[in-house]
C-alpha cells in the first residue's frame, strides 16, 4: 500500500515534456472544431441566402458576404485581436493583464496626438507622420504596461486590481490630456485614415508571429513555464521575473499597435463616455479565452466579435427597425454567452500568483 | 485582543469587539497604506498638472515656479486648494487675514453637493465591498445601479397616481421605490453570480459586459417606451416632488438629503454587523478567504457566490434608487460613474464596511471639488478621474509602502508588539493628516 501522502501529492508537471505537447495538439483540435463550426454557420447562411434571396436570410447573407462588411470587420478586429494576442503573452507568463482596455485607450489617444503634432503629410527624418503616430502609440502603451509590470512583479500587487487601475488611469488620463491639448475630450479629426488593408496585414503578421514565438522558440517555452511551473523554470536558471516582464511588455507593444490602428483607422480619438475603445480590451480577453490561448483561435474569435459589430452597423444602414443601441449590445451578450460556455479554460497554473525567487 | 476574554463581563467583551477592528495590526497597516496612497496620488497629480500646464497654451502664466522663473498655465497648488477647500464651501479664507472664513456655514451649496456624492458613493462602495469580502470582483455595480435606478423610477411613476399626493404617499413611494431599486439591482447582480457559480464564467468580464448591456438596454427601453413627452434628453418623467428625499437644512439645489445620508450610515452599520457577526456573513468571508476550506466546513460555496452577488447588486440598486429619488428626480441616460468610483471607495476602505464612510467622504470631496475646479480654474476636471485610477494603483501595491517603510525605518515589519505599536501611531498620525487635507 502506498503511503497516503504519495496519493495526495500532485505529480510535478514539466511543461516541456511530450505530455504537454500532446495537450497542445488537443488544443489545436479544439481550435479546429471552432473553425469548422464557424465555416459551417457561414455556409448555411450562404446557402439559405441563395435559396431565399428576398428573406431576412438573403439580406443577412448579402451583408455577411459583402466587401464593406469585410473591410469594417478588418478595421474593428485589429484592436481586439492585437490586444488579445498581447493578453496571451502576459497571461501565459503568469500575469493576468486585465488592463488591456487601458493600453488600447492610451495608445489610441497618443497616436492621434503624435500625428497632429507632426502634422499629417509631414515627415521626421524621413519617417512619415502616420508611422510616427504608430510608434508613439506603441511607446505609450508599452510604458503603461511597464508600470503595470513593475507594480505586479516588483511590488507584488494584486494583478486584477492593478489591471483595473491601469484601465481607470487611462480612462481618466486620455480625456484629460485631450482637453489639455485640444480643448475637448474628443480630438479634432486628422482628415486622414489608415486603410483596412494595413490593419488586416498587421493582424495577420502579429498572429503568425505570435504563434511562432509561442510554439517554436525557447522564449515561448520559458513563457509557458513561467506561467505553469515557475519553480521549474527557476531551477533551470532562467529568471522568472525577466520572462514575466517580457510577457507583459509584449502585451503593451501589441495593444499599442491595436489601439493606434483603431484610432488612426478613423483619424480621431473619441474620449467621451467609455472612450472609442468601448470595452474592446475586455472583449479581447474573452477572445483569447475563447481561442484557448492559441493565437489562431484568438484571430478567429476576434474576427467573429468584430464581424458581429460590422454586421450590426450594416443592419442599421439597411433600415431594419431595431434600435441601433440594442443591436450594439449583441457583441457584449455574445461575449457573456461564450464565456459561460467555455468558462473552464485552461488558465495557466501559476497565473495571478506572485513568484518568490529562492536565493 | 477580541478573543482574549472568553468569559469576561459583557460590556468589556462588547467594547473589545467594537474596538478590535481599529487596533488590529492589519487594519492599522491598511489605514497607513490608504492614506499614503492618497498622498502619493496627490503628488503624482501635482506633477501631472505641472507638466500639462507647461505644454498647454495660454496667454498668461497662472503660476511661475520659484527660482527658475518658468511659467506654467495651471497652478497646481491652486488646483488642490480649490479642490479641497471648494468641496467644503470655502471654510478656509485663503489669502485673506484670518484662517477661517467667517461667512461660512456647513449648510452651503458646495458642501451639500459633496455630501450628496458621499451618500451615493456609500451605497456603491458597500456594494463592491460586500462582493470583495466573498472573494468576488463586482465591477458591475455601475450596471446594477443603472438597472436599479430604472426600476425605482418606473415603479414610483407607476404607483404615484394610485395614491393621494402628500407626505404619507411620499414615504410609501420612497420605501417602495428603494425596494424596487434593490430588487432590480439584485436580480442584475444575481446573473453574474449564477454564471460564476454554475458555469465558472469569470465575474470580472461578465460584470463589465453586463455594464454595457444594462446601459444600452435601459437606454433603449426609455427611448422607445418610457421617454417623457417633449424631453430633449433620453429620460423618464420626473417623479412627484413629494416622493423625493426632502432637502432639510441644505439648499434644495444641492440635491442632498440628510435622511438619505443617515440611511447610508445605517446600511454601513447593518452591513458591518452582517459581515462580521452573522453566520451568513461568516460563510461569505470564509468563501472569500479560502473557498476550498469553506466547502469542507459545510458552506455551500455556489449558493454563497450567488447570494453575495445578489446582495452586492441590491446595494448598487439602492444606490441607483437614491440617485433617482435624491439627486435627479428621474432616470436619465447620462448616469455618472458612481459604480466605478465605488470600486475605488471599497479598495481604499480595505473592503471594510466601516472604512467605506471615510473613503466615500474623501471621494465625495474629490467629486464635489472637481465641480469647483471646473468653475474656477482652466484645469480639466478629468484630473479627478486620473486621481481615482492612481489611488487604486497605489493601494494595490502595499509592498511598495512596506519597502519604503523598511528603508526609512517607519512602521516596522517585524510583527512584534513594537512594530504593531509604531504602525498604529503612524495610522493615527496619517489619519489626522487626512482629516486636515479634507
Amino acid at each position: 500500500m502506498p503511503p497516503p501522502a504519495a496519493t495526495g501529492v500532485k505529480p510535478m508537471r514539466n511543461p516541456l515534456s511530450p505530455a504537454s505537447l500532446l495537450e497542445g495538439a488537443s488544443e489545436s483540435g479544439y481550435v479546429r472544431s471552432l473553425m469548422a463550426g464557424t465555416v459551417g454557420v457561414l455556409a448555411l447562411l450562404g446557402v439559405s441566402g441563395l435559396a431565399f434571396p428576398d428573406s431576412v436570410a438573403g439580406d443577412l447573407a448579402g451583408i455577411v458576404f459583402s466587401t464593406s462588411t469585410a473591410t469594417s470587420t478588418a478595421r474593428l478586429a485589429a484592436p481586439i485581436v492585437l490586444a488579445g494576442l498581447g493578453g496571451i503573452f502576459a497571461e501565459k507568463s503568469g500575469v493576468i493583464n486585465i488592463g488591456l482596455e487601458g493600453l488600447l485607450i492610451i495608445s489610441a489617444f497618443v497616436s492621434v496626438y503624435a500625428a497632429s503634432v507632426v502634422g499629417v503629410g509631414n515627415a521626421v527624418l524621413g519617417v512619415p507622420a502616420l508611422a510616427i503616430a504608430f510608434l508613439a502609440g506603441i511607446a505609450a502603451s508599452t510604458f503603461l504596461s511597464a508600470v503595470f509590470a513593475v507594480v505586479c512583479i516588483e511590488f507584488k500587487a494584486d494583478q486584477i486590481i492593478a489591471g483595473l487601475a491601469v484601465w481607470l488611469i487611462a480612462l481618466g488620463l486620455a480625456p484629460f490630456l485631450s482637453t489639455v491639448f485640444f480643448g475637448g475630450v474628443n480630438t479634432p479629426n486628422l482628415g486622414v485614415s489608415v486603410g483596412w488593408q494595413y490593419s488586416a496585414t498587421m493582424v495577420v503578421f502579429a498572429t503568425a508571429g505570435s504563434w511562432w514565438l509561442l510554439n517554436k522558440t525557447a522564449f515561448g517555452k520559458h513563457l509557458r513555464a513561467a506561467g505553469e511551473n515557475p519553480k521549474a523554470l527557476d531551477t533551470v536558471g532562467v529568471s522568472v521575473s525577466k520572462v514575466r516582464y517580457a510577457g507583459v511588455l509584449l502585451s503593451g507593444v501589441l495593444s499599442g499597435v491595436g489601439g493606434s490602428a483603431l484610432a488612426l483607422s478613423i483619424g480621431q480619438f473619441v474620449g467621451s463616455g467609455e472612450t472609442m475603445v468601448q470595452g474592446k480590451g475586455f472583449i479581447a480577453i474573452v477572445a483569447y479565452l475563447f481561442g484557448n490561448y492559441n493565437p489562431l483561435g484568438t484571430l478567429g474569435a476576434g474576427a467573429l466579435f468584430a464581424g458581429l459589430d460590422a454586421i450590426q452597423i450594416r443592419l442599421q444602414q439597411l433600415g431594419y427597425a431595431i434600435p441601433d443601441t440594442l443591436v450594439q449590445t449583441i457583441p457584449y451578450v455574445v461575449v457573456i454567452v461564450v464565456l459561460t460556455l467555455v468558462g473552464r479554460t485552461q488558465i495557466p497554473e501559476a497565473a495571478g500568483e506572485h513568484y518568490e525567487t529562492e536565493e | 485582543m477580541s478573543d482574549s476574554a472568553p468569559d469576561g463581563d459583557r460590556t468589556e467583551s462588547l467594547l473589545a469587539r467594537v474596538v478590535a477592528p481599529f487596533v488590529d495590526r492589519s487594519v492599522a497597516e491598511r489605514l497607513v497604506i490608504s492614506v499614503a496612497a492618497i498622498l502619493l496620488s496627490i503628488v503624482v497629480g501635482f506633477a501631472l498638472v505641472l507638466v500639462s500646464g507647461r505644454i498647454a497654451q495660454c496667454s498668461t502664466a497662472a503660476w511661475t515656479m520659484p527660482l527658475t522663473g518658468i511659467g506654467f498655465c495651471y497652478d497646481p497648488i491652486e488646483v488642490y486648494v480649490v479642490l479641497f477647500n471648494g468641496a467644503l464651501g470655502y471654510p478656509f479664507a485663503v489669502g485673506d487675514p484670518g484662517l477661517f472664513n467667517p461667512a461660512w456655514t456647513p449648510f452651503n451649496l458646495s458642501f451639500g453637493l459633496t455630501l450628496s456624492e458621499t451618500t451615493l458613493l456609500i451605497f456603491t462602495g458597500l456594494s463592491v465591498a460586500v462582493a470583495f469580502r466573498a472573494g468576488l470582483f463586482n465591477i458591475g455595480t455601475q450596471g446594477q445601479l443603472v438597472v436599479g435606478a430604472l426600476s425605482t423610477a418606473l415603479s414610483v411613476l407607476a404607483l404615484a397616481p394610485l395614491l393621494p399626493a402628500g407626505p404619507v404617499a411620499g414615504a410609501v413611494l420612497i420605501v417602495v421605490g428603494t425596494a424596487a431599486g434593490a430588487v432590480g439591482g439584485g436580480l442584475w447582480g444575481a446573473i453574474p453570480g449564477a454564471l460564476k457559480a454554475y458555469a465558472d464564467a469569470n465575474e470580472v468580464i461578465t460584470t463589465i459586459m453586463l455594464n454595457f448591456v444594462a446601459a444600452n438596454v435601459a437606454y433603449v427601453l426609455v427611448l422607445e417606451v418610457f421617454r417623457a413627452e417633449g424631453s430633449s434628453v433620453v429620460a423618464t418623467r420626473y417623479v412627484p416632488e413629494y416622493a423625493q428625499f426632502p432637502s432639510v437644512l441644505f439648499p434644495p439645489s444641492t440635491d442632498f438629503a440628510l435622511l438619505a445620508l443617515a440611511g447610508g450610515i445605517a446600511f454601513i452599520g447593518a452591513l458591518y454587523y452582517f459581515v462580521e457577526h452573522t453566520s451568513l456573513g461568516y460563510d461569505l468571508r470564509t468563501s472569500g478567504v479560502q473557498a476550498a476550506a469553506a466547502e469542507y466546513g459545510g458552506v455551500n460555496a455556489k449558493l454563497t457566490t450567488v447570494r453575495a452577488m445578489t446582495l452586492s447588486g441590491a446595494l448598487g440598486g439602492i444606490g441607483g434608487a437614491v440617485w433617482v429619488l435624491m439627486s435627479e428626480g428621474r432616470w436619465m441616460a447620462s448616469i455618472p460613474d458612481l459604480g466605478f468610483d465605488g470600486i475605488t471607495v471599497s479598495i481604499l476602505a480595505g473592503n471594510n464596511p466601516i472604512g467605506v464612510l471615510p473613503a466615500a467622504f474623501l471621494f465625495g470631496v474629490l467629486k464635489g471639488g472637481a465641480l469647483e475646479i471646473g468653475f474656477r480654474t482652466d484645469v480639466p476636471t478629468e484630473l479627478v478621474a486620473v486621481l481615482r485610477g492612481l489611488i487604486i494603483l497605489f493601494v494595490a501595491m502595499p509592498e511598495f509602502f512596506r519597502m519604503i517603510g523598511r528603508y526609512t525605518g517607519v512602521g516596522g515589519t517585524a510583527g512584534g508588539p513594537g512594530g504593531a505599536a509604531s504602525a498604529e501611531s503612524d495610522a493615527s498620525a496619517g489619519g489626522d493628516g487626512g482629516e486636515a487635507d479634507a
